[in-house]
């Protein structure tokens, strides 16, 4: 019994632990998955609508991109953290 | 200390092995040293020469368009003054053939009438002697005639041939000297 | 059952621990030489090499290399530095293309046959250029703005009624001061550590699937993705570099101009 109750822990260890990275890293990426997607659609609309400042809303964002992406990023750190 | 473990062990993959601190700072060092000694110094030095290089260039190049368009201006002008030189040039030699003909034609004009004048002058000067010498012929031969009558008797055969004679001697003397 | 799933069995999927190497020279510590050093100090030179055959006897009408190499110090010019920062980012420009060129070989070496091991993975060099910029950045803003007027309007944003400052003055101390670096070496880090691993993944899935009869069929999709994926780490290479350069400009730009 008590055998196998420890063999039961090492199993939800073992088992947990990856389904729990997992979640870390998937849950974090909700957030800047959505917030990419808005920002470059709204990004590429903006220069559909004005060319001449392509430049500019390129360079933006980029800069949102990376601001956003930061936060996906920390989650996936946190999935290596998490022991 | 326990974070130095930590970094000495290179255990966790977001803090960074202490090794590899060490050696990415000598790593980073050597890129700073490199670029800024070897080749950012003489990277600026080739971009402010072409930037001269470009500047020289585009000042020669609007200098001589200057040139170019003072030359060109120059030129236009020259032809300009050509054309006006040449056109007078024509003005005065037909206004110099104007005047040679008019010259010309009074010249000829008034010789022509000198001509005709003389002319004139001279007939009427011959007349004037023809006349003069008729008067005086005249004269002598009617005292020479008058000399005869007086001097023979005239009878109507004498008289006439004195009459012809005398005709004739006219006629003859008019005609030999006029 | 329960044994079945305590124990790891059928595919040894690549881990984290793929980016430790063994030490080749030296002891088990600070000084120690494995290849993940090589491959830094490899970088440092292949960055300076580039440059300075490019630069050493520059000539007026570029040529080859120095093409490459003016085209690359043209864009960090026009396209970071004035486009970010403004004039005074000219200053910047030696700056901001080393560590855009640095950066950028070191996440090349991801795909270069041969080493296929992006050193920015391991976190050391993005650290050391992350602290860089937060001293560059720190310094302008002092420099330009005086230590209490920097201070004041990092902490203190002008146009923001006073007792919101309890609220926002916090949240700014710890995005400039702290989460600035960690978020830039983090994003460098982790974009190559995941890339690393995609394409580690895919290759040793590859050759896992060539192992027996039955999956060889499967090996053919998974080496084409495994290429596919390699030109796709390339744009991420670059992305990042751009994206570590500009945002090292856009930090000292903050630091220069006085917000509004």
């Amino acid at each position: 019994m008590v055998h196998s109750l420890g063999l039961l822990a090492a199993a939800v260890v073992n088992v947990g632990v990856p389904i729990g990275k997992g979640l870390v890293y998937g849950l974090a990426a909700i957030g800047p998955g959505i917030g990419i997607g808005f920002l470059v659609g709204k990004s590429v609309e903006a220069m559909a609508r004005q060319p001449e400042a392509a430049g500019m809303v390129r360079t933006t964002m980029f800069l949102g991109i990376a601001f956003t992406e930061a936060l996906a990023l920390i989650g996936f750190v946190l999935a290596f953290i998490v022991k | 200390m326990h974070l130095l473990t930590i970094l000495a062990a290179g255990e966790n993959p977001i803090l960074p092995a202490a090794n590899e601190l060490i050696f990415g700072t000598i790593a980073f060092v050597i890129v700073i040293v490199g670029l800024f000694k070897f080749a950012f110094p003489s990277l600026g030095a080739m971009l402010a020469e072409r930037t001269a290089k470009i500047q020289g260039e585009m000042e020669k190049a609007e200098t001589t368009r200057l040139e170019a368009d003072k030359v060109l201006a120059e030129y236009r002008q020259n032809l300009a003054g050509a054309r006006d030189e040449s056109n007078r040039i024509i003005e005065e030699a037909r206004r110099t053939a104007d005047q040679l003909r008019k010259d010309l034609q009074a010249k000829a004009e008034q010789e022509a009438q000198s001509t005709v004048a003389r002319a004139q002058e001279e007939i009427r000067a011959e007349r004037d002697r023809v006349f003069q010498e008729l008067r005086t012929q005249v004269g002598e031969i009617a005292v020479e005639l008058a000399g005869r009558v007086v001097g023979s008797s005239l009878d109507k055969g004498t008289h006439e041939r004195l009459i012809d004679e005398y005709i004739d001697e006219v006629a003859s003397g008019g005609n030999g000297k006029g | 059952m329960l044994a079945a799933l305590s124990g790891r069995a059928g595919f040894p999927a690549p881990g984290i621990d793929i980016l430790k190497t063994p030490c080749l020279w030296g002891t088990n510590g600070a000084l120690c030489v494995n290849r993940v050093v090589i491959y830094m100090l490899l970088a440092a030179i292949v960055t300076v090499c580039l440059f300075v055959l490019a630069f050493r006897r520059p000539s007026l009408v570029p040529r080859g290399l120095q093409n490459v190499m003016e085209a690359i110090v043209e864009f960090v010019r026009n396209g970071i530095a004035i486009e970010v920062i403004g004039p005074e980012g000219l200053a910047f420009v030696p700056l901001l293309s080393a560590i855009f060129v640095f950066v950028l070989v070191g996440n090349l070496f991801e795909v270069i046959p041969g080493i296929q091991f992006p050193v920015n993975s391991r976190t050391a060099i993005p650290v050391i250029l992350a602290v860089l910029v937060w001293f560059v950045f720190n310094i302008v803003g002092v420099k330009k703005q005086g230590g209490l007027g920097y201070i004041k309007s990092v902490l203190f944003p002008p146009g923001v009624p006073w007792p919101i400052y309890i609220l926002v003055t916090p949240i700014e101390f710890v995005s400039t001061f702290v989460l600035r670096p960690f978020t830039l070496f983090v994003r460098l880090s982790a974009n190559m550590i995941a890339g690393h691993l995609i394409l580690t993944i895919f290759f040793v899935g590859t050759g896992y699937l060539l192992g027996r009869a039955l999956t060889i069929p499967f090996a053919v999709p998974s080496f084409a993705l495994a290429v596919g994926l390699t030109g796709f780490e390339i744009l991420v290479s670059v992305l990042q570099a751009y994206i570590f350069t500009i945002l090292t400009a856009v930090y000292i730009g903050g630091a220069i101009h006085v917000e509004h």
